[in-house]
């Protein structure tokens, strides 16, 4: 064989699409490979030019030939930037995904003469295989990514559940043991409390008797004995002990009044006791008890209320609620030092069928390590006997037994806002879309 | 390493630095129609330690392409972030650029200017060169960066469009075995 026919046997056979154009795009020479791969009647044309042939990139192939006359130097065109310069079918007609070919082209100087370029070659080099691999490497890698996001919100999730668990166990338990405790405690204050009436009547007659007896010896006109019951009485202290005996018992009254509003607070966190459920305006309630705390309110705060026009009826324990809101209020009106403000808003959250309340302050604010565990029983900041550090876990249990949600933010020396959402219709079963 | 070079070496191969870098800065020149200026090239021999301090700057893209021929190695360059835009527009590119499109003008502008870097100096020197096609390379994305050469001479020279702020570098980097083929030429010419 003589070189040039080995040479064209050899460019034949090359896996690579080969084309030489001139200055006004005119192909000088094209291989097999690419020639078998234009339509029939285009292979077929005399004086092809290369910019009639592919009209679609005909602006990407003039601008990339012009460069390489231009700057007598190479020029590549890459499948990530340009997929298709020329509109070859993919080498996998049958099997293959893709209808196109990938192709990455070279454009470089193939005659010079004293630094002018004559004529330029292109190189096209199929692909495909290549960028389908990429490409589904790509599409995989983005599936993984969204997995492994997905997961991460699962977790997330599992977490928070965990969580959340954990704190209604702990919730729980310690109503048991509250339930426990206020049975227990309910009995002897029961008696203590009778006792101390009955005590109160004694002491009342008692001390009637020593001053009627008193009067009567005096009465009888015998100094003596006057004297020695004037002696007798103001040894044994007896107008001190007059004057203190009722106080000691009106005191211990009380202290046993407080006793037993603690075992009923007790018992409600403890859900022992239950009013009656019924379709209520929340709206209401609040008025109601804003009326209640007013002798609290009225010297703290400016209270200022927000109801929305369209708030719908609640299926709720409405006392219990009412209860809820009061020790609120109340916070709200303990936190703030002078004067402040107290705001009130109630919304109705159509979309998910439920009611929220904010109740803002603007007080003293929580300090953030204290926030984790305002919920908690018997955790307070107030001074002894000031607060008994049920308020807000008496709260929490209502309106979890609403299958409402309560949540707060402070910030310390800002004030506080506590929110609560409450379903309209806590009866009807929760839907979650994200798990079912 | 650094006195691989000797005074006359290092003059003459900075003198045919400055012709082929300034073709290259004709090339782009033209290409965009506007000035573009350059700076003194820079000849010096650098451990792989020192290489990686060039790869450093996270306000720039880098692309990497090979040579062969009489010399190997690889072309460096490195473009700034900043006025990649202006450059867009004056080269035609559809403006807003995408993610595809931005690394196609930065291939594009390392082309260009690797290319005639590269030619002008090969062909002064006699050395045939031919270079392969530039793609984009992420310092950061590199598995290993540990080098299997002790030291390499690189060639480096800033070229700078002042109207569009932007600013780019062309390092040509040697493999070891070519430094001395380097200078054979080099003694051929200065003879």
């Amino acid at each position: 064989m003589t070189e040039p026919i080995l040479l064209n046997n050899l460019v034949s056979r090359l896996p690579l699409g080969i084309c030489v154009v001139d200055k006004n795009f005119k192909v000088l020479y094209w291989n097999d490979f690419f020639k078998d791969r234009l339509d029939h009647q285009q292979g077929e044309q005399a004086d092809p030019n290369i910019l009639d042939i592919f009209p679609q990139q005909a602006s990407l192939l003039k601008k990339k030939i012009n460069n390489v006359f231009v700057l007598n130097n190479s020029s590549f065109s890459y499948w990530e930037h340009r997929p298709h310069p020329f509109a070859f079918s993919s080498s996998r007609p049958i099997t293959g995904e893709e209808t196109l070919m990938y192709q990455n082209i070279e454009f470089f100087p193939l005659e010079t003469k004293n630094n002018e370029v004559n004529s330029v070659g292109l190189i096209v080099q199929d692909v495909t295989e290549l960028a389908s691999y990429y490409q589904t490497q790509k599409r995989l890698s983005v599936e993984l990514e969204e997995e492994h996001a997905a997961l991460s919100r699962l977790n997330k999730k599992l977490e928070d559940a965990q969580n959340q668990l954990l704190q209604s166990e702990k919730m729980a338990a310690i109503g048991q043991l509250a339930a426990g405790i206020a049975h227990e405690i309910n009995n002897p204050i029961g008696f203590v409390n009778s006792n101390l009436q009955c005590l109160k009547e004694h002491t009342e007659r008692l001390t009637q008797l020593v001053s009627f007896f008193t009067k009567l010896v005096n009465k009888t006109a015998e100094p003596r004995y006057q004297d020695l019951t004037a002696e007798m009485l103001k040894r044994q202290q007896y107008d001190f002990i007059a004057e203190d005996l009722p106080e000691l018992i009106e005191d211990s009254v009380q202290g046993i009044d407080r006793v037993s509003e603690i075992v009923k607070n007790l018992k409600t966190f403890s859900h022992a006791d239950s009013s009656e459920w019924q379709w209520a305006d929340i709206r209401e309630g609040i008025d109601n008890t804003i009326k209640i705390a007013s002798n609290q309110l009225k010297y703290k705060a400016n209270l200022s209320c927000d109801y929305a026009t369209d708030l719908p009826l609640v299926h709720c324990q409405p006392m219990q609620l009412n209860q809820v809101f009061l020790n609120l209020l109340v916070n709200a009106s303990q936190a703030i030092d002078e004067r402040g403000e107290i705001f009130v808003h109630v919304r109705h959250e159509v979309k998910l069928k439920s009611v929220t309340v904010k109740i803002t302050d603007t007080g003293s604010g929580i300090e953030s390590h204290h926030i984790q565990r305002i919920f908690e029983p018997f955790f307070t900041t107030k001074p002894v006997g000031k607060g008994t550090g049920l308020g807000l876990s008496l709260s929490y249990s209502i309106i979890k037994k609403h299958h409402g949600e309560i949540s707060v933010t402070s910030e310390a020396g800002k004030g506080t806002c506590f929110t609560i959402t409450l379903p309209i219709d806590c009866s009807e079963p929760e839907v979650d879309d994200e798990v079912a | 390493m650094n006195n691989v070079l000797n005074e006359d070496q290092r003059d003459a191969l900075q003198e045919l630095m400055n012709i082929s870098m300034g073709r290259a800065a004709n090339a782009l020149a033209r290409l965009i129609g506007t000035k573009v200026s350059l700076s003194i090239p820079r000849i010096v021999a650098v451990t792989p330690e020192e290489f990686n301090q060039i790869l450093t700057n996270k306000q720039s893209c880098y692309t990497r392409q090979s040579f062969l021929g009489g010399v190997k190695g690889e072309v460096l360059t490195i473009l700034s972030e900043q006025g990649c835009c202006s450059i867009a527009e004056l080269m035609e590119f559809e403006l807003p650029l995408n993610e595809d499109s931005h690394n196609e003008l930065l291939l594009e502008l390392a082309n260009i200017l690797a290319g005639a870097c590269l030619t002008g100096f090969s062909e002064q020197l006699d050395l045939n060169t031919k270079l392969s096609m530039p793609t984009v390379f992420v310092p950061e994305k590199r598995l290993q960066t540990q080098a299997n050469w002790a030291s390499t001479l690189l060639m480096e020279v800033e070229f700078k469009v002042e109207a569009s702020h932007f600013d780019s570098r062309v390092v040509i980097c040697l493999e070891s075995l070519s430094v001395d083929t380097l200078l054979t030429s080099l003694g051929a010419l200065l003879e």
